[in-house]
C-alpha cells in the first residue's frame, strides 16, 4: 500500500500541496482527478520521489526517504507525462531499459518479458523502429511497456508493486485508451497497485476502484466513483453545472459536456 | 495462460511460432557492436604498429615485435640509432596518441550522455578552454604562487591544475545550461562560447605577462601536438587518464537511463547525483590530463561517438568501449598524417583533426537540422 499523509510542496516559492493525504491499496486501481493545476502530478511526483516534500510518503510500510533509488525501483513504476529522447534508441533498445533493474532471470527470459510488455501495449513489431519516428501515442506506449518490465510481476517477495501513471491514457485514441486501462487494471487484479493521473472522468468511473478528487492543492473527495461523481462536486470543482447520469446496465456513472450549462 | 493472452483485451492470441518470426530482433543492434568492438580490437593494433613502423628510420614489424619481446637475434636486426627511435620516440608517441584519442573521445561520449545531447564536446563547449587556462595559469605564475603545488604533485601539476580549470569550467556550465533536471542545448553552447572565451580571455592576458622563457613553455606546450611525446609525459598523465577510463564502464547503464531525463533515470532506480558527480569528474579530469600532455586536439570527441551511435546505435554499453579504440585508432593516423605529410617538418595534429572534424560536424548540424530541432 502506498500511504501520503500530510504532503505539503513549494515549487519556486508557490505552495503547490497544502497536506494532501493520498492512500492507494494493492488491488485497487486509484484515480487523482482535478481541474488543470489542481496538483495532480505534484502529488505523483511527490509520491515518486521526485520533488522535495514535507510530510511523509510509504511504500509498503518502507518510508521512502529510507530507501535508496534502486530499492525503491523493484517498488514502484513511473509513467511520465511525455518523454523527448535525442539519442536514436529503437523500442526494443527503450524497452528493454525497464529491465536493467534488480535481479532478473536469464537472457531469454528478459526478452520474452520485454516482446511480452510491448505487445501488451500493443506495439508487436515496433521493435526496431525508431522512437523519434513514433507519434505521441505511440511514444507513451512504448514508455508504460518500459515501466512494465521494471516491475513485471506485481506481487514480488510478497510485497505487491506499484504503477504511478501521468495521464497514461490522454493521447490516445479511445481503442487504446481501453487497452491500457484494462492492462492497468489487470495489473491490479493481479495484486499489484495504480495510481493514475486521470482527466477521462469517464472512463475514470468505468476502471477506477477509488477516485481522489484535487482541487487547488488539496483533496476535495475520495471514494468509489459513485460517491465522489455527483452533480454537487462537479460543481464545486470543476465550476460547470453539469448532470452526472448513470447506465442501466451496472450503475456506472458517466458525464457529458453537453449537459453544461 | 501465459500473461499475454490475459491482457489482450480482444482475445487475440499469438502462438510461439507466429511470434518468433515477427521482427522482435529487428533493433538489436548489440550482436552488431560486440562485432565492432571486436574489429575495433584489431584496427587499434594494426594502427599502432603501423605507427612504429612509419617514419625516416625503417624498422619491419617483425624485427621490432622480436626485439620488444626480447627473443635471440632481433638485437642484430636493428641498429642502434633504429632502437632509440623507436623505444624513446616512437613508442612513446603511439602509446600517447592512443591514451589522448580515447579519452578525448570517450570524455565526448560521455558529456554527450550527461547533457543528453549529441552536440556536447569538451572541446566545443569550452571545457578544454578552462582546462588550457589552468595549465596556463601554472606555467606562468607557477613559480611565484603555485610552489607548494609542485612540491606535492611534482610532475603531475601540469595535469592537475588542467583538470581543475576543466572541472570549474564543466561544473559551470552544468549550472548554467540544466535547470530542473531539463538542459537546453542552446543555452549549453552559448554558456560554453562564453566561458571559453573568457576562459581564452585570461589565458592571453596571461601569455601578455608572461617572461620569455615562460613565452617559449607556453608555445611549445601549446601547438597541440604529439610532438613532444615522451615517458615522462605518460607517466604524468596515464594515471589520471587511466583511472578516469576505468571508471567509465560503469556509468553506462545510468547514462543509458539519463537519456529519458534526470527523473525517468531516477524512477528505473539509478542514483542520478552521483551519477551525474562522477560524469563531470571524469570529463574533467580526462579532458585535463589529455590537454596538459598535448594542447588542444579538437573534433575527436564529438565526430567518434557520432560515427559510432550511426552505425551500433546510441546504448552507452558499447558506445563507451567503441569510442576509446575508434578514438585511439584515428588519433594515431591522424598523427601519422601529421608527421609524413610534409617531411622533414611536422604538422600540428591539432589541424588535421579540424581539417576533418570540422566540416564533418557542420555536417551533423544539417543532416540533423530537419528532426532534431536544434
Amino acid at each position: 500500500m502506498i500511504k501520503a499523509s500530510n504532503l505539503s510542496v513549494r515549487l519556486s516559492g508557490t505552495q503547490v500541496l497544502h497536506g494532501v493525504n493520498i492512500e492507494a491499496a494493492a488491488g485497487q486501481l486509484t484515480a487523482i482527478v482535478g481541474p488543470n493545476g489542481s496538483g495532480k502530478t505534484t502529488s505523483l511526483k511527490a509520491i515518486a520521489g521526485e520533488v522535495p516534500y514535507d510530510g511523509t510518503v510509504s511504500i509498503n510500510g518502507h518510508n521512502i526517504k529510507m530507501l535508496k533509488p534502486w530499492e525503491l525501483a523493484l517498488k514502484r513504476a513511473v509513467l511520465p507525462q511525455s518523454t523527448v529522447i535525442s539519442f536514436p534508441f529503437t523500442v526494443r533498445e527503450i524497452v528493454r531499459m525497464g529491465l536493467s533493474v534488480g535481479a532478473k532471470a536469464d537472457a531469454a527470459d528478459t526478452d520474452r518479458i520485454a516482446r511480452d510488455a510491448l505487445e501488451a501495449v500493443d506495439l508487436s513489431g515496433f521493435a526496431g523502429r525508431f522512437y523519434q519516428e513514433l507519434s505521441g501515442g505511440e511514444q507513451q506506449r512504448v514508455q508504460l511497456a518500459r515501466a512494465l518490465c521494471q516491475i513485471w510481476e506485481p506481487v514480488q517477495h510478497d510485497e505487491p508493486a506499484f504503477l504511478l501513471l501521468d495521464e497514461p491514457v490522454s493521447s490516445l485514441d479511445i481503442r487504446h485508451q481501453l487497452t491500457i486501462m484494462r492492462l492497468a487494471k489487470d495489473f491490479c487484479e493481479r495484486g499489484g497497485g495504480v495510481i493514475a493521473i486521470m482527466h477521462d472522468l469517464n472512463l475514470t468511473a468505468m476502471f477506477a476502484d477509488r477516485m481522489i478528487m484535487m482541487k487547488a492543492g488539496r483533496v476535495h473527495a475520495t471514494g468509489h466513483p459513485n460517491e465522489v461523481m455527483t452533480d454537487a462536486v462537479m460543481e464545486a470543482v470543476f465550476g460547470c453545472t453539469m448532470r452526472v447520469n448513470v447506465t442501466p446496465a451496472g450503475n456506472v456513472p458517466f458525464v457529458l459536456p453537453h449537459t453544461a450549462a | 495462460m501465459p500473461r499475454s493472452e490475459m491482457v489482450m483485451g480482444d482475445g487475440r492470441s499469438q502462438s510461439f511460432a507466429a511470434r518468433l518470426k515477427s521482427d522482435w530482433h529487428i533493433g538489436d543492434r548489440s550482436r552488431l557492436a560486440q562485432l565492432l568492438i571486436l574489429v575495433l580490437i584489431v584496427v587499434a593494433a594494426a594502427m599502432f604498429a603501423a605507427s612504429i613502423m612509419t617514419g625516416a628510420a625503417d624498422a619491419s614489424l617483425s624485427n621490432v615485435l622480436r626485439w620488444l619481446l626480447g627473443m635471440e637475434g632481433a638485437e642484430q636486426a636493428l641498429s642502434v640509432r633504429d632502437r632509440i627511435i623507436i623505444l624513446d620516440i616512437r613508442l612513446p608517441r603511439a602509446v600517447l596518441g592512443l591514451m589522448v584519442g580515447a579519452s578525448l573521445a570517450v570524455s565526448g561520449a560521455v558529456m554527450q550522455g550527461l547533457f543528453r545531447n549529441p552536440l556536447a564536446d569538451p572541446g566545443l563547449v569550452g571545457v578544454s578552454s578552462g582546462a588550457s587556462l589552468g595549465a596556463v595559469l601554472l606555467i606562468v605564475l607557477g613559480s611565484s604562487f603555485f610552489g607548494p603545488l609542485f612540491a606535492i604533485f611534482g610532475f603531475y601539476a601540469l595535469p592537475v591544475a588542467a583538470f581543475v580549470g576543466g572541472l570549474i569550467t564543466t561544473l559551470l556550465l552544468y549550472k548554467i545550461a540544466t535547470r530542473s533536471g531539463q538542459t537546453s542545448v542552446a543555452t549549453m553552447l552559448l554558456a560554453g562560447i562564453a566561458l571559453g572565451a573568457l576562459a581564452g580571455a585570461v589565458t592571453g592576458v596571461l601569455i601578455f605577462m608572461a617572461d620569455d622563457k615562460q613565452l617559449r613553455d607556453l608555445t611549445f606546450w601549446g601547438l597541440g601536438s604529439l610532438a613532444g611525446a615522451n615517458w615522462m609525459k605518460i607517466l604524468s598523465a596515464g594515471p589520471i587518464i587511466l583511472v578516469s577510463l576505468a571508471v567509465v564502464p560503469f556509468l553506462a547503464r545510468g547514462l543509458n537511463a539519463l537519456t529519458l531525463g534526470e527523473a525517468a533515470a531516477f524512477h528505473m532506480g539509478i542514483p542520478v547525483q552521483r551519477l551525474k558527480n562522477i560524469a563531470i569528474v571524469s570529463v574533467a579530469a580526462s579532458t585535463g590530463a589529455s590537454v596538459a600532455v598535448s594542447g588542444g586536439i579538437g573534433f575527436v570527441g564529438i565526430v567518434v561517438p557520432h560515427v559510432l551511435r550511426m552505425v551500433i546505435g546510441p546504448d552507452h554499453r558499447y558506445l563507451l568501449p567503441a569510442s576509446a579504440l575508434l578514438g585511439g585508432t584515428l588519433l594515431i593516423f591522424a598523427d601519422m598524417i601529421a608527421r609524413t605529410i610534409v617531411p622533414p617538418a611536422e604538422l600540428p595534429i591539432g589541424i588535421i583533426t579540424a581539417f576533418a572534424g570540422a566540416p564533418f560536424f557542420l555536417w551533423i548540424l544539417l543532416r540533423g537540422r530537419s528532426h532534431m530541432g536544434l
